[in-house]
């Protein structure tokens, strides 16, 4: 009878859920969308993404190894956090990027942002969009015009070239193309993972159900930037799907907004954090007539600490303390 | 009382560099030092300032009263910094528009203000002479490299001569100088501390030596 008493120290509860289980769960929802990148953007794109996600896992093992951990260690404990990482920084980059792009916003990534602060679960900002706007900052000057998909617009007329509809909505001018066009991504430039927004919606869903994240955060940021967007333009309802089905506020939302690490830990804190994230995103895209997303999740990333700090969860059975009539 | 000039170098260049070491001086650091050019100009701009108020402040040490000493440092510092920029402006047009606000704001630059405090205000001219001179060594030589390496990266080019067409341009923002002055700092520490970590394992293996070679006479 003593012998099936197990004594031991927390934590007590045994799961499966373990930190590469999740990570390789988002590398699932995001296949989709590369799926689709790869047949609107063709075969480039593909070797975008899979330099990005060799570089990331390269970066990491080099660091681990200049840090004198052993190979093998390395490979038990490798948890695919670098390979999300990888994936997301080549699906945000468009085709219009030479090939070194990739390489370097991936090492800047995995081994400026996460491992210099003591890798995953200690980094400051998501590496992902710090390598995102590394490469934005970097390789301006060899980026030529956006590419257009290779699949054509599918309801509707053909679209301007010149602009993605973000700017268009931003100069207060509903864009030509379909809700259904920008649904599916045809005919709408852009990167090579955030076109085909259904592909996003459905890891999105994927994640959700898996429980990895909370839909609610992602709809909550969705929701906010397209009714700010509706009225900073005065208020016209037929900004609202275009501001969110435009650019990259859909693959923002559910795969970068909602890293674990760069999310505060209460709900109102949460709240506070994706409502704030949706009015800046909408602010910014109108007033710099550009793509914000990025942008926006790396300044709200480094006010988590500051929200976690002043917004605190009550400890259970918490009493306010009452104030005490100040004897004279 | 001999003054050890060794030992002043040694501080200025290597171990309290001003930029690297005592961390001061940060705003032309991140601001100029996008090319290497710009981080000799400075450099020396500040080099001389630095020298000739030490020499000023030193002899007037015992004249200036301790209460009003901040103003008075600062009157002399600010005296010296009108000369370089009246000069700059007459002789080097171009680097003068291209230092633009930072000129003026050597005034305020730590690096002169603490030196005056701390070394000129208690030592003798010539000693103060040769702490600002290689202070100054060892800022514009920070600086220099600092700039290009940034040119280098975040341009293509060094002294303003282009290299090849490909750059990051993530080294020539402003993030990217708060970056490369991050790592400068890194690794200077690295260096100078494995320095001194063998200039003491020495130490240690002469002290034996000379210990096991008194056993061995005492035997």
């Amino acid at each position: 009878m003593e012998n099936n008493l197990i004594y031991s120290s927390s934590p007590h509860i045994k799961t499966t859920r373990t930190t590469r289980r999740i990570m390789i769960d988002v590398c699932i929802a995001l296949l989709p969308a590369t799926v689709m990148g790869v047949v609107y953007f063709g075969l480039y794109a593909l070797a975008l993404v899979a330099l990005a996600v060799a570089f990331a896992v390269a970066g990491e093992y080099i660091y681990l190894l200049i840090m004198k951990k052993p190979f093998k260690e390395i490979t038990r404990e490798f948890d695919f956090s670098s390979v999300v990482s990888g994936m997301l920084i080549g699906l945000t980059i468009g085709t219009n990027y030479p090939v070194y792009a990739p390489i370097f916003g991936s090492l800047f990534a995995v081994i400026v942002v996460k491992m210099l602060f003591g890798g995953t679960g200690k980094n400051v900002v998501n590496p992902a969009i710090a390598g995102r706007v590394f490469m934005f900052i970097s390789f301006q000057w060899a980026v030529g015009a956006w590419l257009l998909p290779a699949i054509g617009s599918v309801y509707g007329e053909t679209v301007a070239t010149s602009a993605t509809a973000v700017v268009d909505v931003s100069k207060g001018t509903v864009p030509a193309l379909s809700v259904i066009d920008m649904l599916l991504g045809t005919g709408m430039q852009g990167c090579i993972g955030e076109t085909c927004k259904l592909a996003l919606l459905a890891g999105g869903i994927y994640l959700a159900a898996r429980k990895v994240i909370n839909i609610i955060f992602p709809l909550i940021y969705i929701a906010v930037a397209g009714l700010t967007t509706t009225v900073i333009g005065g208020f016209v309802f037929a900004f609202f799907f275009p501001a969110i089905l435009s650019g990259g506020l859909i693959i923002g939302a559910i795969f970068m907004a909602t890293d674990y690490t760069t999310t505060p830990n209460t709900l109102c804190g949460n709240m506070i954090y994706f409502i704030a994230l949706g009015i800046l995103t909408a602010v910014l895209r109108y007033a710099t007539n550009m793509e914000t997303v990025s942008f926006a999740i790396l300044l709200m990333n480094l006010t988590v600490p500051l929200i976690d700090k002043f917004i605190l969860n009550k400890p259970f059975g918490y009493k306010k303390p009452q104030k005490q009539k100040e004897a004279k | 009382m001999k003054t050890d000039f060794k030992k002043i170098a040694k501080d200025g260049i290597i171990s309290s560099n001003p930029t690297l070491k005592l961390v001061l001086g940060t705003c032309p650091t991140l601001a100029l030092t996008t090319a290497a050019m710009n981080g000799i100009g400075m450099g020396l701009a500040v080099s001389f300032v630095l020298i000739f108020s030490n020499v000023i402040i030193s002899l007037l040490r015992k004249a200036i009263p301790k209460e009003v000493r901040i103003p008075a440092f600062i009157l002399i510092i600010a005296t010296f910094v009108t000369i370089v920029r009246l000069a700059l402006d007459y002789f080097l047009p171009d680097i003068y528009e291209s230092m633009g606000l930072y000129l003026p704001l050597i005034v305020v630059n730590c690096i002169i203000l603490a030196r005056a405090e701390s070394f000129a205000s208690k030592n003798g001219v010539l000693a103060s002479a040769a702490d600002g001179l290689f202070m100054g060594i060892g800022f514009t030589l920070a600086l220099t490299t600092m700039g290009a390496v940034r040119e280098i990266l975040g341009a293509g080019a060094i002294f303003g001569h282009k290299l090849w067409d490909f750059s990051i341009g993530f080294f020539s923002s402003s993030a990217g100088a708060f970056f490369t002055y991050a790592v400068f700092i890194a690794v200077f520490a690295l260096i100078t501390d494995k320095i001194s970590e063998k200039s003491k394992l020495k130490k240690i293996k002469a002290e034996e030596k000379d210990f096991c070679g008194e056993i061995k006479e005492n035997a």
